[in-house]
């Protein structure tokens, strides 16, 4: 079946303030328009959405790798330093038998990451070749990757209140490591690859596919 | 394929692209897209009042949960606290200048501009002082809402308290509790700003 878009009738939703302005045929894909509304100005997709995704997502891979390699944060007592990293300080909670504090940083610092790159790798693919294509199913998928993303920057804000918070000279205290930087980095460029993906793009290509479908059917 | 020559009476989803009549929503409504079934529009109920007063609330909130101490701990004798803003000085002074920037807007920069800004809004609402400025300052807002993270940074404090349970005397101090109130109050006022009516009455108001 085929629904009526805004792309379809000529029109665009404004991504800021949802209104919707003519978009007039001529008009080049990659030419913004100004909303007639909020004065901003807008494209009717986001242009290079795929190629801009693609670029994010493989820098938020590369700095995923010494973001587990370096020390996140090392604790010194006594004036001896042990440094730990990603996997090693969710280790630590382990041994405590702290398994919900385990499991919430696990997935926060290393699962959430890995599902978001890879899913997006997945879902630009999928939008890409168009094949097994499930707009409903992707689409949803795709909300759950945005929603996910602010909260990989758990371990950033741990580690951050730890070197703040114990600081008692010799006895203790804890330092950051090199990886807090790449880790950080890592869920920014994750955010930013997320949202440089348009899921617009998921339900065109399916229309596109029908459209060229039924008019074989009617040859 | 459509012949309405009027969009007015159009609405698009966000998330498909679907096109709608625009439905005519009561306070407390909201409607569904059967494409996608994401939310097409809503019309939350006393959207002014209610984020004019929880991001009042919050604005008031700001200086004793930045300054005060969140947690501190003990031992051999010794104690310790520190506070959000604490946190920023202490990876300043480490050499984590990218952490503190980032950290700094997350957790405090971007907070702060959506609670003033909810409430510059609210207020221009509420005592009808509605300027042009407002297009462009709403537009601006909206590329704020996917980089605060005041509830991630409160995950944060449970776990490393949790961290440092074990082999410390943890403190729980003043400014956790007017984190976890401000952290109430701005989620409030974001939750209850009602976009599609704020922008109707903009365009209301200024468009030609
Ligand atoms: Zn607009
Ligand atoms: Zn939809």
């Amino acid at each position: 079946m085929l629904t009526n878009t805004a792309k379809s009738s000529n029109l665009a939703l404004c991504p800021q303030c949802h209104k919707l302005n003519d978009y007039p045929a001529y008009a080049d894909k990659k030419e913004k328009v100004q909303c007639v509304r909020c004065l901003g100005k807008f494209y009717q997709r986001k242009p290079y959405s795929l190629q801009y995704t693609l670029a994010w997502n493989v820098a938020a891979l590369i700095a995923f790798i010494p973001a587990n390699l370096y020390p996140i944060m090392i604790i010194y007592s006594l004036g001896i330093g042990d440094p730990s990293t990603i996997l090693s300080g969710i280790g630590q909670f382990v041994d405590q038998g702290l398994y919900p504090i385990a499991a919430i940083i696990f997935t926060a610092s290393i699962i959430v990451p890995l599902l978001k790159i890879i899913g997006l790798f997945l879902l630009v693919y999928r939008v890409y070749t168009g094949v097994r294509l499930r707009p409903e199913k992707h689409s949803k998928f795709y909300h759950a990757l945005e929603f996910l993303g602010p909260w990989s920057m758990l371990d950033v804000f741990v580690v951050t209140l730890l070197v703040a918070v114990v600081e008692l000279g010799f006895v203790t205290s804890v330092e950051a490591g090199p990886a807090i930087n790449y880790f950080t980095l890592t869920v920014i460029f994750t955010m930013i690859a997320a949202n440089s993906f348009d899921p617009r793009l998921l339900w065109d290509k399916k229309q596109n596919s029908e459209t060229f479908k039924e008019e074989n059917d009617n040859r | 394929m459509n012949t309405h020559s009027d969009n007015k009476y159009l609405i698009a989803c966000h998330q498909c692209d679907a096109l709608f009549d625009k439905p005519e929503l009561k306070q407390g409504q909201s409607a569904k897209c059967t494409r996608c079934g994401c939310t097409l529009a809503e019309r939350k109920v006393d959207s002014i009042e209610r984020s004019y007063n929880w991001s009042l609330a919050g604005i008031l909130l700001l200086m004793p949960a930045i300054l005060l101490p969140i947690m501190g701990v003990t031992l051999a004798g010794q104690y310790h606290h520190a506070s959000l803003f604490d946190c920023i000085l202490v990876l300043i002074d480490r050499g984590f200048f990218m952490i503190a920037v980032l950290v700094f807007l997350f957790a405090i920069a971007v907070p702060v501009v959506r609670l003033f800004g909810a409430f510059y809004l609210t207020y221009s609402f509420k005592f009808n002082k509605l300027k042009p400025s407002l297009l462009y300052f709403f537009r601006a807002f909206h590329h704020l809402d996917n980089w605060a993270m005041l509830n991630v940074f409160m995950l944060g404090i449970v776990v490393s308290m949790y961290k440092l349970i074990d082999d410390t005397e943890v403190s729980v101090n003043m400014g956790l509790l007017a984190f976890i109130l401000l952290l109430i109050s701005s989620t409030m006022a974001i939750a209850a700003l009602d976009h599609d009516y704020i922008w109707q009455e903009l365009e209301a108001e200024f468009a030609d």
